[in-house]
């Protein structure tokens, strides 16, 4: 018995061990700068780093009360509402139309993953050049006559667009290989009792892959949260502040103008947040699988 | 006990460790010889090839014969430089950066910067004007190297095709942008004018008025932080969205915030604003399509008399090393800003290249190039560029501002409430977290 114990607490102590450079790296990296942040964010600070005094909730208020922010707030949330779903169903119908390997799948599987070995800030530059002023390439090709970046409406969507475009690869890759990997058997299985393709793809193959689903889901929505570098190159925040993310107001005010109070307390709460969406993720996930 | 494989694995994490922190310590070793002169610079494209050449010519000619060398490093748009230069200290700093005025507020506060007023240059042959722009209460911030001013674009072409002349006025504009404007329907083919006003544009259009008019007191912030906002109880700022909006109502006036010299070079609007440092670009990008025509810009009213304010970019000294003051020497010299002017579009602030005979037969040959700095050197020399806190909210903010007066009809005194609430919200949270 001593020894077995003395044995699984060493081998506890070797996990630790392996662990303890990820652990310090993520200590000094995420944690002491994050409680700093927090405790930071009731204090006023000056720009120079130097501490002024106890705020209380004043950051908080000011920030809630701030034009700026609360637009970057509506504008995330509409970027959110149209990007998530029309990346889900878009990457899903990607990954379903080619989920079994055919003749000529491996051409459309590298065509759909080849976003991703651009650089984002590469793609975000061809779309500017793509869609800029009347006489653009897409006007031309489409004959049309849209001010893609300087109307509010158009330049959500070319933002949006480019959204898509840029997670689209990897989802695309996590949910083909997700339908790869399902067990063949139960398909063939369900064929010999008779089930037809749609009935497959519903009530077998498409529960099976949920799991992944739901994880490009949430990384969709974890991109969308965070949204800046597209709006950065692309449209600045523009036409008239309509594209600013909350990312994107905290890179203007916080980085560029080095505003102490707005960079603390957006931390926070974009920290927050995140705690807050990772949790009810993991407690959905657990949940589903305790009910299969 | 730890058994040999833990050893090892121990080992290689260490090693790892001390290679990962190795990275934090690449502090540049103080050389109290300073053979080599960094400059962080902002120049690209057209301006980027003038610099590249003229920092080759020193390190050819002056540079070899003192055995000094500039190494010019490009960090990307004004503000960017500046963005690197707030996250540098002592060790990590160029001697020289070359940033706009969006600088000024943080390098009037920085404990690196070395005034250019303490430095052992005379300032003498520089233009006044293009010094004031980097005046503040503790002296002179910078030495004004690409200096430009904010001009009025024509198509000169279609404007000598209606016999029409460049307005004067606002209101002179109004009257004519329904001859310049074209219509295929409902969609308009070309604007009389494109583009949305914002702080650089406002600076002209505001601090013109009356002689002389400022967005914000401490005279724009250059002889302090500011504490008000001026143009709401001024009326200034009212003044210029009447007018503006009046253009608007024309119907051929388009409200386009990227891409307006694309515009402008396809024919699509027959002027635009930009800034004289353009003007060599802009030429080439039109590419003799049409007769390119610039002017100063219309006044709001008769009693505009103030002109423009000069913008573009300064030097900014971190060190007084003799070397780094040869080398602005150099940059600001009467021989260098004639080539630099001649290259780009910028107007030279040195008054030795006004007189030089291969200046003057540069701009009797290209007499666009003469505009700015005339405009420039008749405006009043008080107005100067804005200084402000929180300055990108509040360029995106004004164009949202006028957009909401012209586009979505917002009544122009909530406008001027809402501006100036935007403004003053920014001078108070600057001003809580560094006057105290």
């Amino acid at each position: 018995m001593l020894t077995l114990t003395y044995m699984k607490r060493k081998e506890n102590m070797k996990a630790y061990l392996f662990l303890l450079p990820s652990l310090a790296l993520a200590a000094t990296f995420l944690f002491y700068p994050l409680m700093k942040a927090f405790a930071s964010s009731f204090l006023t600070i000056s720009q120079s780093g130097k501490i002024l005094g106890f705020a209380g909730f004043k950051n908080y208020t000011k920030l809630f009360s701030d034009s700026g922010f609360r637009n970057a707030a509506l504008n995330t949330i509409k970027f959110i509402i149209f990007f998530v779903p029309l990346n889900t169903v878009l990457t899903l119908l990607a990954a379903t139309l080619t989920r079994k390997k055919r003749k000529g799948t491996a051409i459309a599987e590298f065509i759909f993953a080849s976003p991703i070995v651009i650089s984002l800030s590469a793609y975000a530059l061809i779309f500017k050049e793509m869609f800029r002023g009347r006489i653009s390439i897409i006007n031309r090709i489409f004959s049309s006559e849209i001010n893609w970046l300087s109307d509010k409406v158009p330049a959500m969507f070319v933002l949006v667009f480019l959204g898509v475009f840029l997670d689209f690869g990897l989802d695309y890759l996590l949910l083909t290989s997700a339908f790869r990997s399902t067990d063949k058997n139960i398909i063939d299985a369900a064929k010999i009792d008779g089930a037809d393709d749609r009935k497959i793809y519903f009530s077998i193959e498409l529960p099976l892959i949920k799991r992944m689903l739901s994880a490009t889901i949430f990384l969709a929505l974890k991109d969308a949260i965070m949204i800046s570098s597209p709006v950065i190159i692309l449209t600045e925040g523009g036409p008239f502040r309509s594209t600013e993310t909350i990312m994107f107001y905290y890179y203007i005010e916080a980085f560029k103008s080095g505003n102490r109070a707005v960079q603390n307390t957006l931390s926070v709460l974009m920290t927050l947040i995140f705690i807050l969406s990772m949790a009810i993720y993991s407690r959905r996930r657990s949940g589903n699988e305790k009910r299969t | 006990m730890i058994g040999g494989n833990m050893k090892k694995t121990l080992s290689i994490i260490a090693i790892l460790l001390m290679a990962a922190l190795s990275l934090f310590a690449n502090g540049q070793k103080e050389d109290n010889e300073k053979k080599t002169i960094v400059v962080w610079h902002c120049n690209t494209g057209v301006t980027g090839e003038a610099f590249d050449k003229i920092v080759e010519s020193f390190n050819n000619g002056i540079g070899k014969e003192y055995g000094i060398e500039i190494d010019a490093i490009y960090q990307g748009k004004a503000n960017d430089v500046l963005t690197k230069v707030k996250a540098s200290d002592e060790d990590s700093l160029p001697d020289i950066a070359q940033m706009d005025a969006t600088a000024a507020i943080d390098m009037n506060y920085s404990e690196y910067l070395a005034l250019a007023s303490d430095l052992p240059i005379s300032t003498d042959a520089f233009l006044d004007s293009a010094l004031s722009a980097y005046r503040s209460e503790k002296g002179l911030l910078a030495l004004p190297f690409n200096a430009s001013s904010l001009l009025f674009y024509y198509n000169k072409t279609l404007f000598d095709s209606l016999s029409l002349s460049v307005p004067k006025t606002l209101e002179e504009f109004a009257a004519i942008a329904p001859m310049l404007g074209q219509k295929s329907g409902d969609s308009v083919t070309r604007y009389a004018f494109a583009g949305v006003p914002t702080t650089y544009e406002l600076t002209t259009f505001i601090g013109s008025q009356n002689g002389l008019s400022y967005i914000v007191d401490n005279k724009n912030g250059h002889t302090g932080t500011p504490t008000e906002v001026l143009f709401g109880k001024e009326g200034t700022y009212k003044e210029f969205l009447t007018k503006w909006k009046a253009l608007y109502d024309t119907g051929y006036v388009g409200n386009i915030t990227s891409g307006v010299s694309t515009e402008f070079a396809s024919g699509r609007t027959a002027s635009m604003l930009a800034s004289s440092s353009n003007l060599t670009t802009v030429i080439s990008s039109v590419d003799g399509a049409f007769e390119v025509g610039v002017a100063p810009v219309p006044m709001v009213n008769e009693n505009a008399t103030g002109g423009t304010a000069i913008g573009g970019g300064g030097l900014f000294a971190f060190n007084d090393h003799d070397n780094t003051v040869a080398v602005l020497e150099y940059l600001t010299s009467a021989e260098v800003q004639r080539f630099w002017a001649e290259a780009t579009g910028y107007f030279p602030i040195n008054k030795g290249t006004y007189e030089s005979e291969e200046y003057l037969s540069f701009i009797e040959e290209n007499p666009l190039f003469n505009i700015a700095p005339e405009y420039a050197m008749s405006s009043n020399p008080l107005l100067t560029n804005v200084w402000l806190p929180s300055a990108y909210q509040i360029y995106y903010s004004f164009q949202a501002n006028i957009q909401k007066v012209t586009a979505e009809n917002m009544n122009i005194d909530d406008a001027i409430n809402e501006m100036v609430g935007v403004i003053e919200d920014a001078l108070d949270s600057y001003a809580e977290q560094n006057i105290n």
